[in-house]
């Protein structure tokens, strides 16, 4: 699906991302982890053309991201608030994406309807410009606008952070039945949640992707050892063994 | 403690985005300051002067007073539209341990940093010294300062506090600038009463009870005072702020614009980023009142064709050159999304040329009444309109390309520079000059008319050939679009 050669990027000549190889299958649901300034934002920028590589290049279905346009048509993704046209209401800018994907409005209202629990009533009729909702209810509209595209990769960076527990359980399960038939990249703060959904996990640090492990029953423990104990260095001894 | 504030508030001003980015606009904008300031200290300097010329029967010093009272009833409603609310600012301080009392003096005390509190030491203080210290003595020179720096003080805070009053609620603001107005015409238009007469009435008896000096500065200190109270009792985030959403948002839908596809949703986008944000609004209204420009214009004969060019250029095009002068950056908010999004940026181009065609529309037809002044205005407007439509849509662009400065819609559209650059400057040259340059040859040697089909030649070329120069603008943009991108993430 993804495929990543030799990408750097350098901010005043500090080295943000640093991955000299990755490879994300069709059908891997990835969990990428890291503390603030990682680099998986910029990650996740870069991937999405948003961003200039300083080198190397990123494949998505084989083709160079870079000035092409034709991955847009299969990937969804919601990064921030930014993502969203703020001066619009949520069914405006559902229908407006929907658009883009030659879908009615018809259409479109009917996969609204099946996240009418996930909206938890407070996004549809709700006579609001998105500008005027809380940023949990920003993310709801930008995460129901990505699975109204039918994607068949999704990405979404730090879908948790904002939104009550309850709409996070909702989310998780969203995001597991999605990840049967799709790929998803999803970046979190919260061990639980991503090793609850993601198959595959990422973990970056200073740029580097410094472990690249299979989601198993001792995961989130080897995690939560990783982030309590803060033995970060050591760990990038890895690397080697990674790839 | 206030002086960390000051501090704090020197750092904002020399740290924020705009400041010291585009060395062009400062240049523009210090040189433009000081022309208005040259031109104010020059008013001071020969009031006495000036006077005579308006009011020749008068006595100097008796017309002096009567325009007092006149400048600051003017000085209030150019304050309560253009004055700035010293009050965002302070949010990051209010769940500090800092007393509310030292918050609340500090935002009442930034009150006063206005260029209008400058003004009327500037422009009355030269005359004082110069002709009523010798004629009246100290004491009547000390007394009318006093009286004007109580004034400018009451109305520096009457304005703030009509100003906050008015983010609680629209209306005020308008019932204050209409009953001003209605005040001003009464006096020129109505001669109901002369402002001048009372004014004259008032500051003669104040100097002959020095001790009346007083009541302005009573009336200074008690709206401060009021400024002071009702800040203290409203200092919470949610009333500080501007505008809170009063009415259910309703969404809204064009469909004629649905046979363009995804150009035209695009389009139904903008319309709606125009009608719903302050500072693209006003951009649209001042384009509104510019199209009354030809009344202006047509009726001063001593123009000739050459100048209806321009006429009808500004007219059929305003909205053109004023909104699209700032184009990308009304939407750097969400420029990211429209990457990562099925957009083609062909259709995105698109977009913006359906955009101009319309507003421009509407101006052509808005402007059809000028042909009482002759049917060749209708039809240079027509040609202009063209030429807006095919050339100067696509300058705009090519610029709009150029440009990485983010634009907050949020913020009001008075006095606000965010957004202008180098750009702005640089379009405006290819916008004036191009037409010239087409029909000034001819116009010398006395074929206006090749001059004018030249023109309407190049703009249905352009339009002819619209699908090539949308190409190329795709492909430049899609050269430029991290640079464009980063400047619209900087905040």
């Amino acid at each position: 699906m993804i495929e990543i050669n030799n990408l750097k990027k350098i901010y005043n000549g500090v080295t943000v991302v640093n991955v000299p190889h990755l490879k994300i299958n069709k059908g891997e649901s990835i969990g990428l982890l890291g503390n603030n300034g990682a680099g998986k934002t910029t990650l996740f920028r870069m991937i999405l053309d948003l961003i200039r590589p300083d080198c190397g290049e990123i494949r998505s279905n084989a083709a160079n991201v870079a000035g092409n346009e034709n991955w847009k048509a299969y990937t969804a993704s919601y990064l921030d608030e930014g993502f969203l046209i703020e001066y619009l209401t949520p069914e405006e800018y559902f229908y407006f994406i929907g658009g883009l994907h030659e879908q009615s409005t018809a259409q479109v209202d009917e996969v609204l309807s099946k996240l009418t629990t996930f909206f938890n009533g407070e996004i549809i009729k709700n006579g609001k410009y998105i500008r005027d909702l809380s940023k949990g209810n920003q993310c709801k509209v930008g995460v129901a606008a990505c699975l109204l595209q039918n994607p068949t990769l999704l990405m979404l960076d730090e879908p948790f952070a904002n939104i009550d527990p309850s709409t996070q359980f909702k989310l998780k399960k969203i995001l597991k039945d999605e990840s049967k038939h799709i790929t998803t990249v999803i970046s979190s703060h919260d061990l639980n949640h991503v090793t609850d959904v993601c198959n595959r996990i990422l973990l970056m640090e200073k740029g580097v992707i410094i472990k690249d492990i299979i989601t198993s029953s001792s995961t989130l423990h080897e995690l939560e050892e990783y982030f309590g104990t803060g033995k970060h260095m050591q760990l990038s001894g890895e690397l080697g063994v990674l790839h | 403690m206030i002086s960390t504030f000051i501090n704090h508030e020197l750092k904002a001003f020399w740290r924020s985005k705009n400041t010291g980015k585009g060395i062009a606009v400062l240049v523009v904008l210090a040189l433009l300051i000081l022309y208005l300031f040259a031109t104010i200290v020059y008013i001071g300097l020969f009031l006495d002067k000036e006077l005579l010329i308006f009011f020749p029967k008068d006595d100097v010093v008796g017309s002096f007073y009567g325009v007092l009272m006149l400048y600051f009833l003017m000085d209030l409603l150019l304050r309560v539209k253009l004055q700035d609310l010293p009050t965002l600012r302070a949010q990051p301080y209010l769940h500090l341990p800092i007393k509310r009392n030292t918050i609340v003096s500090y935002l009442c005390f930034m009150g006063m940093a206005s260029v209008f509190n400058l003004w009327p030491i500037v422009l009355f203080l030269p005359f004082i010294v110069k002709i009523i210290g010798p004629q009246y003595g100290f004491l009547a020179s000390f007394t009318l300062v006093t009286s004007i720096v109580g004034f400018t003080i009451f109305n520096n805070y009457l304005a703030l506090f009509i100003k906050r009053k008015s983010n609680v609620n629209g209306w005020i603001f308008l019932g204050v600038a209409a009953f001003l107005i209605m005040l001003l015409l009464g006096d020129f238009k109505l001669h109901l009463y002369s402002i001048c007469n009372a004014s004259y009435f008032c500051f003669n008896y104040l100097l002959s009870q020095p001790l009346l000096v007083s009541i302005p500065l009573l009336l200074a200190i008690g709206m401060y005072y009021l400024n002071f109270v009702y800040l203290r009792n409203n200092l919470y985030m949610d009333e500080l702020n501007a505008h809170k959403i009063s009415e259910p948002k309703s969404s809204s839908e064009y469909p004629f614009l649905g046979r363009f596809g995804a150009a035209g949703d695009l389009t139904a986008n903008e319309i709606k980023l125009i009608l719903r944000n302050k500072r693209p609004r006003s951009a649209l209204i001042a384009s509104l009142f510019f199209l009354l420009y030809g009344l202006i214009h047509y009726t001063n004969s001593r123009y000739g064709q050459g100048w209806n060019i321009f006429a009808g250029m500004f007219m059929t095009g305003i909205f053109v050159i004023n909104y699209g002068q700032y184009m990308h950056s009304w939407q750097a908010a969400h420029f990211d999304g429209i990457l990562a999004s099925r957009i083609s940026f062909n259709d995105f181009i698109k977009s913006k040329y359906i955009l101009f065609t319309l507003a421009s529309t509407a101006a052509l037809i808005l402007t059809t009444p000028y042909v009482y002044f002759g049917w060749n205005i209708l039809l240079l407007n027509l040609i202009m309109y063209l030429w807006n439509i095919g050339v100067n849509a696509t300058i705009v662009l090519f610029f709009a390309n150029r440009n990485a400065k983010r634009i907050d819609l949020s913020k009001s559209g008075s006095l606000n520079w965010q957004g202008a650059g180098g750009t702005q400057l640089l379009l405006s040259l290819p916008l004036f000059l191009t037409p010239y340059v087409l029909y000034f040859p001819f116009a010398m040697i006395g074929q206006e008319s090749i001059g004018l089909g030249v023109i309407v030649g190049v703009a249905i070329f352009t339009i002819l050939t619209r699908t090539f120069w949308i190409k190329k603008l795709e492909v430049d943009f899609i050269q430029r679009r991290y640079t464009i991108l980063e400047g619209f993430r900087n905040k």
